[in-house]
């Protein structure tokens, strides 16, 4: 089944920023070439960071909008922090707003 | 014992910005959430319900393993 997941790297601050859009790009091969989709890609660009990741005080940000199977994405992140240049990532799976699901039910039975 | 006077309970719940749906990168949002040490404010302070407590305090657990938001820090 395929869900739809969020998934945000940061990435090394010492990269060129025009270069991130197209290495991320590379990346989402996994997920297109396994059938999943990339809804969005949202690069926030450079960041402070709360607390120092590596050494480093600041970071790239980005965000990956994907609709996929749970086994791609996991690809996806285990090549992901495979890369020297990224720092961290995280996967997180898009909630639901409270109670949306129960309203579809009802909405469905009347 | 005397009760204890009303401390600062805000209870304005902050659903009073609208917010529906609690998103761990509205950092802005979250740090309302937060004391100046970093820590997670209580519910008795925040006023929230259980529900949406619960989901401000894994927001904020997320963001702070994407070093949007600080960890606590001790002082003194």
């Amino acid at each position: 089944m395929s869900r739809h997941y969020e998934v945000m790297v940061i990435l090394d601050p010492s990269l060129d920023e025009r270069t991130v859009a197209p290495t991320l790009e590379n990346f989402l091969k996994v997920i297109r070439n396994a059938g999943g989709s990339v809804e969005n890609v949202d690069i926030w660009g450079r960041r402070r960071l709360s607390y120092e990741i590596n050494k480093n005080a600041e970071g790239i940000y980005a965000v990956l909008e994907l609709i996929s199977e749970p086994d791609d994405v996991k690809e996806l992140d285990r090549q992901l922090s495979l890369q020297e240049t990224v720092l961290r990532t995280k996967v997180v799976r898009r909630q639901e707003v409270r109670g949306a699901k129960r309203a579809a039910k009802i909405a469905a039975k009347a | 014992m005397k009760p204890a006077p009303q401390k600062r309970r805000k209870r304005n719940l902050l659903r009073a910005e609208g917010v529906e749906h609690v998103d761990w990168k509205d950092t802005a949002l979250l740090r309302e959430f937060l004391s100046d040490r970093g820590k997670i404010r209580a519910r008795r302070i925040t006023g929230l319900t259980p529900a949406e407590q619960k989901d401000v305090a894994r927001a904020i657990k997320n963001a702070r393993e994407m070093a949007l938001l600080p960890y606590p820090v001790k002082k003194g």
